[in-house]
């Protein structure tokens, strides 16, 4: 008895230890640098030397302001049409059934399958060859667009394939016309899903270089930013910027984590 | 085609009378006709059951009746108006489903006046029909709970409340009762011939549990292979089948088949595995034929050997009793006759002088028992 409790416990340290270790892999280097962007002595920052200087240097670059706000516009304009192209996709695949259906849901997906940089050339290609318009922020949201409706097609597929729609039916014995179906029932049931789809598009296009960088030319974001200064050799702003990043994206999904765990939210649906 | 259309008009001015019509009725899905030439009516304040089997196309009717399926050819009358064009959402229906199907993110009132907020009632109007449904359901007190924090039984009330709320011209169920368990089942079937009577509503009831159609209904069409059997009053169904199909599939039965040795009279005397025995001859029969007879257990009786007392014209015939079920107010008794078949008797317990093991006397009068041609099978 003894040592099997023995053998129980020494896995349950070894498990321990492997997730300790697992995180660390995932967030030491963020960390690292979040750490790194407030000290003086960068290079080997221990003891540190606390200071705000990168921080002032990022607010002082002419670009800094100009790549925040055209991220945010790429990101939010990208998101929207996003999930709902995705939403209607999913919905018309869930409801009415085909046999092309597996066909129809691989191509929904493949541009996950092609490299954001060939979405980028080629979009660059077809947008100012063919459509006249090169350099300008709607062909970079356009072609973000292209990825993120597989993106947050996943997303909401994975949720409302366990949705029932006899609960549409139903309603629609009740009196209800399809389009009240929609508002009444379906929606309210599914729109957390539409949400989680709708942030993963958002930060995805917000974030994304290669598609963005290829279809933008010099109109500056902040992922093209700092991708522009890293030529320029390792500047402690880039930390800065990599911080403040991370920060938004962070507080974006600690925003969602806590409408979940105050039960605003619920993810998934419920049945009865 | 306007000879037919001017039909219809016809129809629909004669229909007036009935809370639900339907005339001449198909559905078919690829090569399986689901409902084939089906007419039926329905009487307002009739309490209607749809009994048959599973894959029978009880289900597929009644969702063509709500409209969630269209009619592949023939028209469906609700309240007097032809629907069969009518999206399910314009038919004047409530509707109650298996799995009660309730909205889970509405609480019990919002769930309950779901239709008359469709209908677009005034909030004074809708109060009142939802106190009126709450109070007919004994529901009152629930209205703020959500659908995950109710019982099985008060699901099935407030699924229920639903259907009825709007008052419609026509209450569809689909086997509501088959999630419930059995004790609840039985207290939901007398609520439910209650609210049928209080509101005078027409019930068309989806099952297929015999002992529930036959509980709760007035009359009973049975469904088998997307036509009906029969269609009448259940007490006509159950003493009178029409076909070895609703002999079989109502009451408890004994099945016996044999071949036609000869003929007296109106009876028939089989070869039943080497008893010969005398049954009532259903149409056409001759010599030779095969018969099928269906002989429900309660029509039967039981008694220790030799101490039988049948009345004139009874058969008797010897058996071991095998086994007895005791179910309250009668037991069924399990026996084996000598050509080592068995047969079930319905009657009263007397647990004094029948014991498993012992000789029994079992009789019968052979025209209590339905006898119709066997088509081959069994």
């Amino acid at each position: 008895m003894a040592s099997i409790n023995h053998q129980a416990s020494a896995l349950k340290t070894g498990q321990v230890v492997l997730l300790v270790l697992l995180y660390i892999f995932l967030y030491f280097p963020l960390l690292f640098i979040t750490y790194d962007s407030f000290v003086h002595n960068i290079i080997w920052p221990f003891p540190p030397e606390w200071t705000l200087e990168w921080y002032q240097k990022l607010l002082g670059m002419s670009d800094f302001h100009a790549g925040l706000k055209n991220s945010f516009y790429i990101g939010l304009f990208t998101a929207i049409p996003a999930t709902l192209f995705s939403t209607a996709a999913v919905i018309g695949l869930l409801k009415y059934r085909t046999r092309w259906r597996g066909g129809m849901i691989l191509l929904y997906i493949s541009p996950l399958f092609v490299p954001g940089l060939l979405i980028g050339i080629s979009t660059l290609m077809f947008n100012a060859n063919v459509m006249g318009m090169s350099g300008k922020l709607i062909s970079a949201i356009i072609a973000n667009t292209t990825e993120d409706i597989a993106f947050s097609f996943l997303v909401i597929l994975a949720q409302l394939v366990r949705y029932d729609w006899r609960m549409d039916e139903a309603a629609m014995v009740f009196g209800a016309t399809p389009a009240q179906v929609f508002w009444e029932v379906t929606l309210p049931t599914i729109w957390p899903a539409i949400l989680g789809a709708f942030l993963v598009s958002f930060i995805l296009a917000f974030n994304n270089l290669e598609i963005s960088y290829y279809n933008l030319g010099a109109i500056p974001t902040l992922p093209t930013i700092a991708w522009g200064s890293l030529r320029h050799g390792i500047k402690p702003e880039l930390f800065a910027l990599a911080t403040v990043i991370n920060m938004l994206v962070f507080s974006a999904i600690a925003g969602l984590f806590f409408l979940i765990q105050t039960g605003m939210v619920r993810f998934g649906y419920r049945g009865e | 085609m306007d000879t037919n259309k001017f039909l219809f008009f016809f129809k629909d001015m004669q229909t007036s009378s009935y809370a639900l019509q339907l005339v001449e009725v198909e559905k078919q899905f690829g090569d399986v006709r689901a409902v084939d030439n089906v007419s039926l009516e329905v009487k307002k304040g009739e309490f209607f059951a749809l009994l048959g089997p599973s894959g029978s196309g009880k289900t597929t009717l009644l969702r063509i009746i709500a409209g969630l399926e269209s009619a592949g050819k023939g028209s469906v009358f609700i309240g007097g108006k032809n629907v069969t064009k009518n999206p399910p959402y314009a038919r004047g229906i409530g509707m109650v489903f298996q799995d009660f199907l309730l909205f889970p993110h509405k609480t019990v009132g919002e769930n309950i006046a779901f239709p008359l907020k469709m209908k677009k009632m005034s909030a004074t109007h809708q109060q009142e029909q939802l106190s009126w449904v709450l109070d007919l359901v004994r529901m009152k007190g629930y209205e703020d709970r959500f659908p995950n924090q109710l019982s099985g039984g008060q699901k099935q009330r407030v699924a229920l409340a639903r259907g009825l709320v709007a008052r419609p011209d026509i209450l569809l169920l689909d086997e509501p009762l088959a999630n419930l368990d059995r004790e609840l089942r039985k207290e939901m079937e007398v609520e439910m011939r209650r609210f049928q009577a209080e509101i005078d509503i027409p019930f068309v009831y989806v099952t297929h549990n015999q002992e529930e159609a036959l509980t709760l209904s007035n009359r009973i069409a049975v469904m088998k292979d997307g036509h009906f059997e029969q269609v009448g009053d259940k007490l006509e169904l159950y003493d009178e089948p029409a076909t070895a199909f609703v002999a079989s599939f109502l009451g408890l039965n004994n099945t016996i088949s044999g071949e036609v040795l000869r003929q007296e009279n109106d009876f028939s005397f089989i070869d039943w595995k080497g008893i010969e025995l005398k049954i009532p001859t259903p149409n056409g029969i001759k010599p030779g034929d095969r018969i099928a007879y269906y002989l429900r257990s309660e029509k039967m009786h039981i008694n220790p050997h030799g101490k039988s007392n049948p009345v004139d014209g009874s058969i008797t015939l010897t058996a071991v009793l095998r086994d007895i079920i005791f179910k309250g107010q009668y037991s069924d008794y399990f026996v084996i006759l000598d050509n080592d078949e068995e047969m079930v008797i319905s009657d009263v317990p007397d647990i004094e002088s029948l014991k498993i093991g012992g000789k029994v006397d079992v009789s019968w009068l052979p025209s209590s028992g339905f006898s119709f041609a066997a088509d081959g099978e069994e």
